[in-house]
């Protein structure tokens, strides 16, 4: 196997111009779409227009009132009893979030209403309003208890859509920094360390908010465009099959006794090595000019060198069944042209050409079915969660998938009837 | 040694190969000949096991290689036609690659390598690409990686189609050294009816799938018919003489030359002293008298009614 795998390396390595074609397009390719998409985006963020009713239940003033009651009958120092009204009076939810939302930076794209309950949910069913946002009575004091007294969360801010969008998704992204900044101040700020460190904020809506990351359309652009040409790959080994089969060098192969074992493992091992440093490469060069990903954690990398080594395991396997099915067909030109089929419809199920986030639920569960569609699956539930628990079905099934396909190869394999 | 038997090869209706039947013995060197679309390539596709009779058998030493391919394919080297080389790969790369996978010990490849090497004359070539090669050295490293495991049965087809004087040279005296020095059965196919000849102890002709002739060359010359044919050159024409030759018994055909006369005649006839005699009553000179001794083109044109290249 190793003269095989050594031989193919070789040959994939005087190939120069193929070499660096397959290395460097990849590349540049995502450099050129991340320029054009970016531009699109500047623009399309000033054009987001996210129109939102506030309904106000709360009373920040009177809720301000209960809570310095509230200190003023504990047991506690005066001094003590100073710093938590003080504290209360710094991080005041309802004045944090209004300003929050009244950052210079919003109000261009920002429309916001105060509105009645009835008003909001009547304009959102027409389609006027994007969401409204509830912010419930005694939520003040509620975050506060919670936040500097360690009491119960009681009221919850809540957002409310007709469908899920962009607008909505920005709105739950700014919510989000809002509970991120208070839990930041609050858990700074609170010495009492026995009281439960940490505060639980009141959150809440149609779509819970939670601390998962962005999948960015650059992180995108940059697995899909990396995983399909892995694919191409696949392809090219078998078309250098195409040569040997030609050449009649197959047959001098044959007739050495190799086992058509040796012969796959060959091109497997030269597809997994070419594919893995070609993947590896387009992540360092983009990450290291674009800052793709911005974790930039050990425990990050590690888990996204595990899935891209799962990946192009089930790619080398492909290349296997590339090459056997080419070595069996007659028609070479033929041979190109399936397989140049099966990537185009891989790229296209498995959202290599568009984001499939977009279409229909039952696209996306097809995308899942091949594997560049699936890593993408793999790697955004990665980039979100970083749970290792996460990976392991998806990878199974990748691992899965190879072994099929390598096993299929081994027996299609041509013994000497169709070479 | 090795040997067919009643080997047949159908493709769909068309039937390739029909009851061939070839031996070629130890040490032998044997031809096989035959105009394109003879059945060559196939029989030698199956002789060599890449290729699965639709009957018949293959044997080697006795045993069937149909049923056990692994057996010839140790000791079986095979030069086809197309140059079975990784071009991107130096010649030494690519021997050493073919090496590794016949499975020759490190210990010995590297001698085997510069041995083979040395026999086709590319010793001092053999860091540079194939692809840097010309026709005739790329056929002579063909040659050398089908040697590396030592083979015991070598089988050629066409080995020297369109290469120049030189490497042809360098690679007849290769096969010859090959069979005279190390014994090895050699099964040579050609469109050179003289490297057939030069090279082969004994030769077969195929032509539609079957051997038409087979034996070494006097036998295959003694196929062509019973006449002989002979070329005067005369001083003059005369319709006498001409008239007088065509009266001579076992003259069978008299034509007209340029300069002279062709007869055929029947194979030991004696017509000499007649035409001698009559020219000097005619009062013509004989010139020159040429007795014209058949090829083995001859047969073979006789055999299959066309010319090698065709």
């Amino acid at each position: 196997m190793w003269s095989f795998f050594k031989k193919d390396l070789i040959v994939f390595w005087r190939d120069r111009k193929g070499f660096l074609l397959s290395l460097f397009l990849p590349i540049v390719l995502i450099v050129v779409l991340n320029f054009a998409y970016a531009g699109l985006f500047t623009s399309d963020d000033n054009s987001v227009n996210i129109r939102l009713g506030i309904v106000q239940e709360d009373d920040p003033v009177s809720d301000m009132q209960e809570f310095e009651a509230l200190v003023e009958e504990m047991e506690l120092m005066e001094e003590e009893k100073d710093e938590l009204l003080q504290q209360a009076a710094i991080h005041e939810p309802g004045t944090v979030l209004y300003h929050m939302l009244h950052r210079p930076e919003f109000k261009d794209w920002l429309d916001m209403r105060e509105l009645s309950m009835e008003e909001a949910v009547s304009q959102v069913e027409e389609g006027k309003l994007d969401a409204y946002m509830r912010i419930p009575a005694r939520f003040t004091l509620d975050v506060l208890r919670a936040g500097i007294l360690g009491d119960e969360v009681g009221a919850l801010i809540s957002i409310h859509a007709e469908e899920y969008s962009t607008e909505v998704q920005t709105l739950q992204e700014m919510i989000n920094q809002f509970v991120n900044s208070l839990n930041f101040q609050f858990a700074l700020e609170n010495t009492n360390e026995s009281n439960g460190g940490e505060p639980v904020l009141p959150i809440g809506g149609v779509e819970r908010i939670e601390s998962s990351e962005a999948y960015t359309m650059a992180q995108y652009f940059t697995i899909a465009v990396a995983t399909l040409f892995s694919l191409f790959i696949a392809q090219t080994v078998a078309m250098k099959t195409v040569t040997e089969k030609r050449e009649r060098v197959f047959n001098r192969i044959v007739l050495s006794n190799s086992s058509p074992f040796a012969f796959l493992m060959g091109k497997m091992a030269s597809t997994f090595c070419f594919c893995w440093f070609q993947i590896m490469l387009t992540l360092m060069v983009t990450q290291l000019f674009l800052n793709i990903f911005p974790d930039h954690s050990i425990q990050f990398w590690s888990g996204l060198v595990l899935i891209i080594s799962v990946f192009v395991l089930t790619v080398s396997g492909l290349s296997a069944l590339f090459t056997t099915i080419t070595l069996r067909l007659q028609n070479l030109n033929a041979a190109n042209g399936i397989f140049s089929l099966i990537i185009m419809l891989m790229g296209l199920l498995g959202g290599s050409f568009f984001p499939l986030q977009g279409l229909p639920v039952v696209f996306q569960k097809m995308g899942d079915w091949t594997p560049n569609g699936l890593i993408q699956t793999v790697l955004i539930d990665w980039i979100q969660n970083r749970m290792y628990s996460n990976l392991l079905m998806p990878l199974l099934v990748l691992v899965l998938f190879f072994s099929i396909v390598l096993a299929v190869s081994l027996v299609l394999f041509p013994r000497r009837e169709s070479l | 040694m090795l040997e067919t038997i009643n080997l047949s090869k159908t493709f769909k209706d068309k039937k390739a190969v029909d009851d061939v039947n070839l031996y070629v013995n130890k040490g032998e060197s044997v031809g096989l000949l035959g105009p394109n679309g003879a059945g060559k390539s196939t029989t030698i596709s199956m002789i060599s096991s890449l290729l699965k009779p639709t009957s018949g058998d293959v044997l080697f030493n006795g045993n069937s290689i149909i049923k056990n391919p692994a057996e010839i394919r140790r000791v079986l080297g095979v030069v086809p036609q197309e140059i079975a080389l990784y071009e991107e790969l130096s010649a030494h790369e690519n021997l050493n690659f073919f090496g590794e996978i016949y499975k020759i010990s490190k210990g010995d490849l590297e001698s085997r390598i510069q041995e083979v090497l040395e026999m086709v004359g590319l010793q001092h070539r053999q860091k540079e690409l194939i692809k840097t090669f010309s026709g005739g050295m790329k056929r002579r490293i063909n040659i050398a990686a089908a040697l590396l495991h030592q083979p015991k049965v070598l089988i050629l087809d066409e080995p020297t189609v369109g290469i120049d004087p030189q490497s042809r040279n360098h690679i007849l005296e290769t096969v010859r050294k090959l069979n005279e020095q190390y014994e090895t059965s050699i099964l040579y196919t050609s469109h050179y009816m003289e490297e057939v000849e030069q090279l082969c102890d004994r030769v077969y002709i195929m032509d539609h799938g079957s051997i038409v002739a087979s034996g070494n060359k006097s036998e295959l010359l003694s196929i062509l018919s019973n006449d002989d044919t002979f070329h005067v050159q005369l001083s003059k024409r005369s319709e006498k003489l001409i008239d007088a030759v065509r009266l001579i018994k076992d003259v069978r055909q008299v034509d007209e030359t340029e300069n002279g006369l062709r007869i055929i005649a029947k194979k030991r006839s004696h017509f000499l002293s007649t035409l001698v005699h009559g020219a000097e009553k005619e009062g013509v000179e004989i010139i020159h008298f040429q007795m014209e001794i058949p090829s083995l083109e001859d047969v073979f044109l006789h055999l299959t009614g066309k010319s090698l290249r065709d």
